[in-house]
């Protein structure tokens, strides 16, 4: 019996590239948001449990992050906005990173499951085989829903933030679990807008490239319209304080002012790029004032 | 049978083992200072939390409570 092996190159990759599979970016909005969920939830948590609760989340995401990076390397080294990721680049080969992806998917469920609850591991481990299996393998590369569908993914950290410092689940989380998930179509579709001819030559079924433009544009307002008064319910049901409405209404005016832009916008997509610049800024600031003024146990409230 | 000679043989026909590059080796080096320093991460994360969950508990398990007799009712 004879073994014939493959010659394999040794890895040149260094850390930076691993950090990069990881999608640092989406980490850092995912932790964010984690991170106040953690917060707003009541009762007390001990720093030491939250800190270790948002550092799996955080690696969590990160996994599932390179398992997509994994998976889409082929579309990703067919589009100018993906083709200097790691994989396409040559700087990790796809059987590193989907080790590297499993590995920190299992440790993540594994640690938060043993040191925090359950409940939130549970989460945090249908959060990755969503991002990853049913959006990354099955919707993005079949339906123009891909993000509209694939965006519970992106919703779910501050449900995992809540879960682990309560063991259990409210509706205060299922609103901020709707905030993102109507957030994410417009601020994605913005982005496609201007994006079009990449996502059509990688073959991605993005709404612009499926419906077209017009289509597009006013499913963007569409959903503004819904995410603007998401966006203000805290404060209206008593979740946040006067200071968190303050900012929401006008800002939330603000989202649908652009999408209405991006309505009428007809040469060029100057609207579009400002509606996508401006969604991720509003997410920022929802987050950021439920952090400051959010009840019962917003930050303030921890030393009232 | 293989003889002394076929070994020595099969030994010369073995390729050179695999020469790495300085990049590789730099590359390599990185890597492996990152796993120790996300293993030594690790194990304090371990240490901290057993500290929280147990707090003073896990020092007396060592002395009063640990020594104390079992009850016994008659």
């Amino acid at each position: 019996m004879s073994i014939t092996l493959a010659r394999v190159e040794p890895s040149i990759a260094g850390v930076g590239d691993y950090i990069e599979l990881m999608k640092p970016r989406v980490m850092s909005l995912v932790v964010f948001t984690a991170l106040v969920g953690l917060v707003v939830a009541p009762g007390h948590v001990h720093p030491v449990i939250g800190l270790v609760a948002l550092l799996c989340i955080t690696v969590g995401a990160g996994a599932a992050g390179a398992l997509n990076m994994w998976y889409d390397a082929d579309i990703d080294a067919r589009m100018a906005r993906t083709a200097a990721r790691p994989i396409p680049r040559g700087r990790i080969t796809p059987g590193e990173a989907a080790g590297f992806g499993f590995t920190l998917a299992a440790f993540a469920v594994v640690t938060l499951g043993l040191l925090v609850n359950v409940l939130a591991a549970a989460l945090l481990a249908f959060t990755i085989f969503f991002y990853v299996a049913i959006y990354t393998v099955w919707l993005k590369r079949s339906t123009p829903h891909n993000i509209v569908i694939g965006g519970a993914a992106g919703a779910l950290p501050p449900m995992i933030g809540w879960a682990a410092a309560t063991g259990s689940l409210a509706v205060e989380p299922v609103l901020l679990f709707l905030i993102i998930f109507f957030w994410t179509p417009p601020h994605f579709w913005a982005l496609s807008l201007y994006r079009c001819e990449d996502y059509a030559r990688a073959g991605i079924p993005m709404l612009p490239v499926v419906a077209g433009e017009d289509e597009t544009r006013r499913q963007i307002l569409r959903y503004a319209l819904i995410l603007a008064p998401l966006g203000v319910a805290p404060w209206l049901l008593g979740y946040a304080g006067p200071a968190y409405g303050a900012a929401a209404l006008p800002i939330g005016g603000v989202l649908i002012a652009l999408a209405l832009r991006v309505r009428n916008e007809r040469d060029g997509h100057r609207a579009s790029k400002q509606l996508f610049g401006f969604s991720i800024l509003y997410l920022f600031l929802l987050f950021a004032m439920l952090l400051i003024d959010g009840r019962p146990g917003g930050l303030f409230g921890h030393f009232a | 049978m293989i003889t002394s000679t076929d070994a020595m043989n099969e030994q010369e026909r073995q390729p050179p083992g695999i020469k790495l590059t300085a990049q590789q080796l730099r590359a390599r080096r990185e890597r492996s200072i990152a796993i120790a320093l996300a293993l030594g991460a690790f194990v304090l994360l371990i240490f901290a939390v057993t500290m929280v969950r147990l707090g003073s508990g896990a020092l007396s398990l060592s002395g009063d409570d640990y020594m104390r007799p079992v009850q016994t009712t008659k």
